[in-house]
């Protein structure tokens, strides 16, 4: 029986752990297993009909965005063909200037942020939950929302190139050009862009806690597969490096939209600040494109090696070492805006040492390879190109590295080539590998070998005829973004080789497109596990079942394939963990962070409509600002809102109708936790440090202004008013004071206390964001940089403000209605946590505002 | 096989309990780039601020003794960092380059060796990123 005094967040797990050999042989009866088929069968059906699109499966949500990014791919890869078509002769006249310019932005951001890193997501979502033998990643709907959301932002960005309304100013946008760029071009990539960033923001929360928290059993740090290494640094990366741009598109719309003149440099802006925030996350960004592609190389290449990788410790050394040093490069892509050399060698000495562990994980592949009885599959023709392609890239990047040199070359061609190399090789290239090697997994179908070749061979040889020769086009001064060139430069027949070459590409690319989609009905049946793989996603069901894995096994090696001999034959059977769905629900299990114990039966969502309707209204309140449309944009936003808290109460952290549930092997698991012990509770934590991130960036520019400008604040500057910014900040501390009591007060059992307290909570927010907003009333934000850096930090804590409000009242409804109790109180404890950030934000703010300038 | 960390009973606040057991090498798995990431920040902050406010009001070459001094002693917690995870892998004893079992001993000295790599990466990037400080002795 279980103690109903202990919160139920507070039960232990009970029973027997490890499973011992005698119970893993112990047969299951054939009755038996057959009901637990049935069972999750239902539990994991798949929507039928029109209703399918209401599915949040990983497997079927994964499939979704990949193949959405693969189109927004291809239609960027068109723009280029139509840049190449324009650069074939001297002097063409096929595409007007303006066109141009819309092409080669939309090229850049489409390729960005339209495919390189949502691909990185789609393929996590689609296959990290099967090499953790997870039935599904943590937040189920979450992924949903955010597939739906990349969608529709997707859609509006690339579609308004269809209007010749596309964003001109070129992929990084910078001031003044993009401030002053008349139409609604900017617009349409800030808000767009800032939209697909909130998705892979989610993404990237799901992704880490899914690596973190969804192991199966005994997978301990040592023995996770490489590529949920990689999943765990790029995640991390997205936290620190999306949120200064969010924080810069910020900035850029509100001058954008009301003269806010902070990249304005007659009113004490400055567009330097812009370029800072854009490239720390523009660099990082290059290896969040990057890492995720190696590490499908670092699963591909154990398999055609036949051999366990060598060097496991060293590319983890690798993947945690480049994430952070890939931090300190932002400032190579600004080698030539005259900062003090001394700041440049800083910045050139890390382009230099990033080098290592990038070179590290190449090497230890091809140690891998050299050590083990090498089987040239396709997908490992296309490592050994992509390998090729990324050293050329990694020896240009070396060379551009050098600040002098990057003086000789910046914004010419050799540019151009030089990233081409890095993406393809780091990019296209593995990622292609991956699909031809995980496409029997995700589709129970092998792609063509002969038309993988021709594939391979069409875009390897078609890349280089057209990105050899622009290193010299660019040596011989052609520079970048230009619709056209003059005659007699000696870089006419080069041109010309680039655009023969881009379409053969195309060709390549085609060929692969068509394998890809060709009906397969009549292709035989494939092997179970066709590459003779040793990692746990082979393990998958012929033909193909949706319940993920029929049990989740207890893991003891990194290849569980190869070396727990039995493995398979016991999952199939159900012998391991949560081999039945008795009531119904979809269930994985969570296990702990570092020796992968189970703990928790995690219920995860089902099938919804609400996740649509959230995105719909989400993209409704990014994109109807784009016209300056701003009343129904608001409504919209509340239309968000209310489907989140719907989608939230409906089916997140409710009561459960036992708190422990048996899940097999003689376990038993709590099936409701709250705190560090819960999911949802990481999810908070992760997507706050990235809040804090975009917070800190706001800050930063704070103090930016004061180093780049010689009077910020200006002489004699009107300032925030400080009585009313000390009250509100107060008043806020108040707030999370009452918040974090009444966690206590309802876990201790005195309910009444702690919802008076979640009462009073939401109406000192509401006074502290009246101060904050009537602190700035006098200054003009319009009038100078630093009252509209103030007024800048007054919305984002007024804007955090509304939501621990809803917050605080959620929580208050959830006590009222019985859905938060003292022993069920997993909300209270992630809105705690939400206001820990919100209480430091606010404090920061009352001193960015009452106290700092006054010292500047 | 090394099982008997397993045996002992599950702690109801297993991800706490654990990370108290193992705080030491998580830590230290991520300390070394850590220093490194604060000794490239101070650097580059404070010869930026010096370079756009302070440049006329006094030399360089009071703010390279300290920031070269920082960055010795910098040095120093990394050599420490990477002596301590050195020893957790325990190659010497064990002779164990690859960690690759699901046992507690296994997972200990991995994280000791991804400690010393990191650590060793870390150096490397801190050296190099003191050589503007030697080399450049002016703003411009």
């Amino acid at each position: 029986m279980t103690d109903r005094s202990i919160p139920a967040g507070d039960l232990a797990p009970r029973g027997i752990y490890p499973p011992t050999e005698e119970m893993l042989n112990e047969p299951v009866p054939r009755e038996v297993r057959e009901r637990q088929e049935e069972n999750l069968r239902r539990a994991w059906k798949t929507p039928e009909g029109w209703r399918y699109w209401t599915a949040v499966n990983n497997s079927e949500v994964g499939v979704w965005y990949t193949m959405t990014a693969f189109v927004f791919m291809l239609i960027a890869g068109v723009m280029a063909l139509l840049m190449r078509l324009q650069l074939w002769v001297p002097e063409n006249d096929l595409i007007s200037a303006d066109m141009f310019n819309q092409l080669f932005t939309m090229h850049g951001s489409a390729m960005m942020f339209l495919f390189a890193v949502p691909m990185f997501e789609a393929i996590s979502i689609l296959i990290l939950p099967a090499f953790l033998g997870a039935r599904d990643m943590p937040f189920p709907r979450l992924s949903a929302y955010g597939y739906w959301a990349f969608l529709i932002g997707g859609i509006f960005v690339i579609g308004s190139i269809l209007f010749s309304a596309a964003p001109k100013a070129g992929w990084f946008m910078y001031p003044p050009l993009a401030t002053i760029e008349l139409g609604i071009g900017s617009d349409i990539w800030l808000l767009g862009l800032s939209f697909i960033e909130v998705a892979s923001i989610a993404a990237a929360v799901e992704l880490i806690v899914g690596a973190l928290k969804c192991r199966p059993p005994g997978m301990r740090v040592n023995v996770m597969p490489l590529y949920a290494w990689y999943v765990l640094v790029v995640g991390g990366m997205i936290l620190f490096a999306f949120p200064p741009l969010i924080a810069g598109d910020f900035l850029f719309e509100l001058e954008r939209s009301f003269d806010w003149p902070f990249f304005d440099h007659t009113r004490g802006g400055d567009p330097m600040l812009w370029q800072h925030l854009f490239w720390i996350f523009g660099h990082p960004e290059v290896y969040i494109i990057f890492l995720p592609s190696i590490a499908i190389a670092a699963m591909i290449v154990p398999t055609v090696a036949r051999r366990p990788i060598l060097g496991y410790s060293w590319i983890v050394l690798s993947a945690v070492g480049t994430g952070f040093l890939s931090f300190g490069l932002w400032v190579h892509h600004m080698f030539t805006t005259g900062l003090p050399n001394m700041s440049l060698g800083f910045f050139s000495a890390a382009s230099e040492a990033v080098v290592i562990p990038t070179g590290i994980q190449l090497f230890a592949f091809v140690a891998t390879l050299i050590a083990g009885k090498v089987v040239m599959t396709l997908p490992m023709l296309w490592i050994a190109g992509a390998l090729a392609i990324f050293t050329a890239g990694g020896l240009t990047g070396v060379m551009v590295a050098i600040a002098p040199f990057d003086w000789q070359v910046h914004d010419t061609y050799f540019i151009v080539a030089h990233l081409h190399y890095t993406l393809f090789g780091g990019m296209v290239f593995p990622v292609i590998a991956g699909v031809y090697y995980f496409f029997p997994f995700f589709r129970k179908k092998m792609l063509s070998e002969r038309l993988g070749r021709w594939s391979f061979w069409l875009i390897f040889t078609g890349f280089n005829i057209t990105f050899l020769p622009m290193h010299l086009t660019g040596l011989l001064g052609m520079p970048r973004r230009v619709y056209t060139y003059p005659e007699g430069l000696g870089i006419d027949w080069l041109n010309q080789i680039s655009t023969v070459g881009s379409f053969i590409v195309a060709a390549g690319f085609a060929v692969f497109a068509w394998d890809i989609v060709r009906p397969k009905k009549d292709q035989p049946q494939i092997e179970r596990n066709p590459w003779g793989a040793g990692t746990l996603e082979w393990s998958h069901e012929i033909p193909e079942t949706k319940w993920g894995v029929r049990s989740i096994p207890h893991i003891t090696s990194r290849y569980p394939l190869w070396d727990q001999p039995k493995l398979v034959e016991r999952m199939d059977q159900g012998r391991y963990y949560l081999p039945d769905a008795e009531e119904g629900l979809r269930e994985t299990i969570v296990t702990s962070v570092i020796d992968a114990r189970p703990i928790q039966v995690q219920r995860v969502t089902g099938p919804a409509y609400i996740t649509i309707w959230a995105a719909a209204f989400t993209g409704g309140a990014f994109i109807l600002p784009t016209f300056h449309i701003y009343g129904p944009a608001i409504v919209s936003a509340a239309f968000a809102v209310v489907c989140i808290l719907y989608w939230l109460w409906t089916s997140t952290a409710r009561p459960p109708e036992k708190d422990m549930k048996d899940v097999g092997l003689g376990l038993s698991l709590p099936t409701y936790a709250a705190g560090p012990q819960a999911v949802g509770w990481w999810a908070v934590w992760i997507t706050m440090l990235g809040d804090a991130t975009a917070f800190a960036s706001l800050v930063f520019g704070v103090f930016f202004y004061w180093t780049s400008n010689t009077a910020f604040p200006p002489p004699g500057a009107e300032h925030a008013n400080g009585y009313l910014v000390a009250l509100s900040t107060a008043a806020f501390a108040a707030a999370w004071a009452l918040t974090r009591g009444a966690r206590g007060l309802n876990r201790a059992g005195r309910v009444g206390s702690a919802r008076g307290a979640l009462a009073v909570a939401p109406l000192l927010t509401l006074a502290g964001m009246g101060g904050f907003i009537l602190s700035v009333m006098d200054l003009d934000p319009a009038s100078h940089v630093y009252p509209a850096m103030m007024w800048a930090l007054m919305v984002w804590v007024v804007a955090h403000g509304i939501v621990g409000t809803i917050m605080q009242l959620y929580c208050l409804a959830g006590s009222l209605f019985g859905k938060l109790t003292p022993r069920y109180d997993a909300d209270l404890w992630n809105v705690t946590l939400f206001w820990h950030f919100l209480g430091l934000t606010a404090l920061v703010t009352g001193a960015m505002m009452g106290i700092v300038p006054r010292l500047m | 096989m090394e099982r008997s960390d397993h045996d002992r009973p599950s702690h109801p606040r297993e991800d706490e309990h654990e990370f108290s057991e193992e705080r030491e090498s998580l830590w230290r798995i991520t300390l070394g780039p850590t220093i490194w990431a604060f000794h490239f920040l101070i650097s580059y902050a404070a010869v930026s601020v010096y370079c756009f406010k302070f440049e006329r009001m006094f030399s360089m070459g009071a703010l390279r003794i300290a920031l070269i001094a920082m960055t010795v002693a910098m040095l120093a917690a990394i050599a420490w960092i990477g002596w301590r995870a050195f020893l957790r892998w325990d190659v010497r004893d064990t002779g164990e380059f690859s960690n690759p079992e699901g046992s507690a001993e296994d997972r200990h000295q991995f994280l000791g060796h991804a400690g010393f790599l990191l650590a060793l990466v870390s150096f490397i990037g801190v050296v190099y990123d003191t050589l503007p400080l030697i080399i450049l002795g002016t703003c411009r």
